[in-house]
């Protein structure tokens, strides 16, 4: 019973010819929900679609075009002695616009398992997603749960069979699995890598300044979160694209937990230790 | 010793133009001019020339002036009305305007429009296009009433209709429609309304007010917002913040100058 | 006739390269800009989604009543903004959607799945975008307004109150500060995770006819008429407003 309900939204999606299919023209039938558990994508009807793409949106966001996608920028993961702290901005831009300052970058794929939100924050948001999804699947076959060393290979995969199409993501999948804490930093290129601390986006070499000066694996947690949230800070304040609120979360051994939301305010006023704004 | 170069002091500089285009090819974007879309025209009627214009300059998408004035003063007997970049049309407009002057002062007699046109169409020839300065030139002299375009390369029409700018084809069609030889002034008049106002409704480089200016023998009228068929809606509701709404960081008081209880202006002590 | 002997022989002194003998493909450039502006703001038991009627290309005005704002269900209405043709596709494909998900689940279904099935709609077109930008809004589950912000490839948030099109630049910071009383001193804030702005429904309206006056005064592309709906428990209502029309 439960093999045809996994059976009826599975199908092989990761090749890249057999889904790019002109999938508008394909009249649906039946549940919505299925059919849009499949992946299918429409292409422009030229020689080189991803030229296309180039030419009408800003996928590396540094020249005038048409079409502006939101972008996300400063992103931070670390592993130290307690699991994995998780911090990031919340500033998305179109073109020099600020489009939004709430975006959450950090993605719950499941109650164990963060995403973080770097490049197109379609792209992230959209395929963080349908990881969730296919990780769900997995622990409806197998019984247990999926790995961090597994669930960032099947986003790295997924991306990697659209490499030079255009897809804007550079993303960090932290989680506790059998193993431990893990963390993975995945890209649009199919670059995965696992290692202890990374930062992704505009503003990763101001925040990696910091984190690099204070990073201790033996960290308290304490300590540990606010080096994660320090970093975020100060990579807001050097770079334009990246601003709003820190939003800060935890890996623990029984799944992650969300720490603090702050406004980037005041947390400047707090570093910079004027203590007249705040109190008058 | 070094040799010294003199400054160039007259006509344009072009020292940054080839660093700029150097720039602009690898994609920095130069600062926008404030253009004047515009509908400009003018006509002949029994007893002179009028010429209108309406009165919104844009950057871009966005209004930069709601009520800018498009029809400049060349000599007491002559006006011209500007279209393309707001500033080519001001200071060609005022340089012609100064030489005219002269002109009139050297020769002793009224200027006659012919000169003003011959001098903007080899000025503006000289540049090829460059200076973006599109013209309506009207005025009134010894031989009676003239009307010319002049284009920005220097070519140069007389007509006795004219419509220039981006709202030429609306305005152009009233005038098709409904010009004719030997109009009284008021009926004059009311066709360059009609005709701007058709380039303020269709044409989006277009709106605000109607300017007209009426130029017929020994006498000018400069009809200043002659319509105004945009007036802003009343707004709903006022915006006005409440004492204390900005948040003060700090503040500090400085005395930059004694304050004595003496009278400064008092001479006698 | 032997068109072959006319045809020049591989060793031929031709320019190899004969500006009409290489097949070229045309310049494919499917995307317009049809400007307007779009609004929306969510209020504790109602939602107002407001555009103008303009839709113009470059200097030139196509018609003066042309409407992009769409009623889906009677609590949830689209807002769109960009080119016209993908405004209208999106419309119609969403309005499909609506029904068929009506036919397969027996009930009507709500705006957050409205906003989720946009979001993955907007994707789907992720390799050849819709130039289209758009807003929804509605009464959520709650009976609380609801207003979904998007990007043109489907990024979603969701907001208390958002402007898109071309004067989104000059209307939403008047929003920033009007509605969710962004730097204001001495009067709460409504954060963007608020989902809905503190204000009166007689309020929010002047507000939006305010920003819509205003943006017509100095933006271009919009003007000749304003649509507002207003969605409340007891449906949708549409009213509409003269704008200045130069």
């Amino acid at each position: 019973m439960l093999s045809d309900i996994v059976a009826q939204y599975t199908q092989d999606s990761t090749s890249y010819h057999g889904d790019l299919a002109f999938s508008s023209s394909n009249a649906w039938q039946g549940d919505v929900a299925k059919q849009f558990g499949q992946l299918s994508f429409d292409l422009p009807n030229t020689g080189n679609p991803a030229e296309f793409l180039h030419q009408y949106t800003d996928v590396k966001s540094d020249h005038d075009a048409l079409i502006k996608l939101a972008h996300g920028t400063t992103t931070l993961a670390f592993k130290y002695a307690d699991g994995v702290v998780i911090a990031t901005d919340s500033r998305a831009t179109q073109g020099s616009v600020i489009a939004s300052q709430s975006v959450k970058k950090i993605i719950e794929i499941n109650p164990y398992l963060l995403g973080t939100m770097a490049g197109g924050a379609a792209d992230c948001a959209f395929w963080e997603r349908e990881l969730g999804r296919r990780c769900r699947l997995y622990e409806l076959r197998n019984k247990e749960r999926i790995s961090v060393a597994a669930a960032s290979k099947l986003l790295g995969n997924m991306v990697y069979s659209y490499k030079g199409m255009g897809l804007s993501m550079g993303t960090m999948v932290s989680g506790w699995d059998k193993t431990g804490p893990n963390l993975y930093y995945v890209d649009n290129d199919g670059t995965r890598l696992k290692g202890n601390l990374f930062s992704v986006g505009s503003g990763s070499p101001f925040a990696y300044g910091v984190l690099d000066r204070g990073y201790d694996h033996e960290l308290q947690k304490e300590d540990a979160l606010e080096l994660g949230k320090r970093s975020i800070y100060h990579a807001t304040h050097r770079d334009a694209f990246s601003g709003g609120y820190v939003r800060l979360f935890h890996m623990n051994e029984d799944g992650w937990e969300f720490i603090s939301l702050t406004d980037m305010d005041d947390l400047h006023w707090k570093y910079t230790g004027d203590a007249a704004v705040t109190a008058s | 010793m070094a040799a010294r170069v003199e400054l160039e002091t007259t006509g344009f500089d072009f020292g940054l133009t080839r660093r700029n285009a150097a720039l602009e090819s690898k994609g920095t974007t130069a600062p926008k001019a404030t253009k004047t879309g515009t509908t400009i025209v003018g006509l002949i009627f029994k007893d002179g020339v009028v010429l209108g214009a309406d009165t919104r300059a844009t950057e871009g998408p966005i209004v930069a002036d709601k009520n800018c004035e498009k029809i400049h003063y060349i000599a007491p007997n002559m006006y011209c009305c500007g279209a393309g970049t707001a500033a080519d049309t001001e200071f060609t407009t005022n340089m012609i305007s100064s030489q005219m002057e002269l002109h009139s002062l050297s020769t002793g007699r009224e200027t006659r429009v012919v000169t003003a046109m011959t001098m903007l169409k080899q000025y503006l020839f000289r540049y090829q296009g460059h200076i973006s300065a599109a013209l309506v030139l009207g005025g009134y002299d010894v031989t009676g009433p003239h009307l010319y375009t002049i284009y920005p390369h220097g070519s140069t029409d007389k007509l006795p209709f004219v419509t220039m700018g981006s709202g030429s084809l609306a305005a152009m069609a009233i005038f098709e429609s409904r010009w004719r030889k030997d109009m009284e002034r008021q009926d004059a008049i009311d066709l360059v309304k009609d005709a701007i106002e058709a380039g303020i409704f269709n044409d989006l480089g277009s709106g605000s007010n109607v300017d007209v200016c009426v130029i017929e023998k020994g006498h000018v009228d400069y009809l200043r917002n002659y319509a105004r068929p945009n007036e802003r809606a009343l707004k709903e509701q006022s915006y006005t913040f409440a004492r204390g709404t900005t948040a003060v960081l700090k503040s500090s008081v400085r005395h930059l100058v004694q304050v004595t209880d003496e009278d400064a202006m008092d001479t006698t002590l | 006739m032997d068109f072959a002997a006319l045809a020049p022989s591989a060793n031929s002194v031709m320019p190899s390269v004969h500006p009409t003998s290489q097949a070229k493909e045309a310049a494919f450039s499917p995307y317009e800009d049809h400007g307007g502006t779009n609004l929306a703001i969510a209020g504790a038991d109602f939602c107002v989604i407001a555009s103008d009627t303009r839709q113009s290309n470059g200097y030139h005005i196509n018609t003066r009543f042309a409407p992009k704002t769409f009623k889906l269900t009677d609590k949830t209405v689209l807002t769109t903004a960009g080119c016209q043709p993908d405004c209208n596709m999106v419309a119609t494909r969403v309005r499909q959607h609506i029904e068929w998900y009506k036919y397969t689940h027996n009930r009507s279904i709500s705006t957050a799945a409205i906003a989720q099935m946009l979001s993955i709609m907007l994707y789907q077109k992720r390799f050849f975008p819709y130039y289209d930008f758009n807003i929804l809004g509605g009464l959520d589950e709650e009976g609380r307004g609801a207003v979904y912000s998007y990007d043109s490839i489907g990024s979603m948030e969701r907001v208390p109150c958002q402007c898109c099109g071309s004067a989104s630049a000059l209307i939403q910071p008047f929003l920033d500060n009007q509605v969710r009383n962004k730097n204001q001193k001495g009067k709460e804030e409504v954060t963007a995770f608020d989902p809905v702005a503190k204000l009166s429904l007689e309020t929010t309206l002047k507000i939006v006819k305010d920003a819509f006056t205003s943006a017509t005064e100095r933006d271009i592309y919009t003007g000749d008429s304003l649509q507002i709906f207003i969605v409340t428990r007891d449906g949708v209502e549409e009213q509409r407003y003269p704008l200045k029309r130069d």
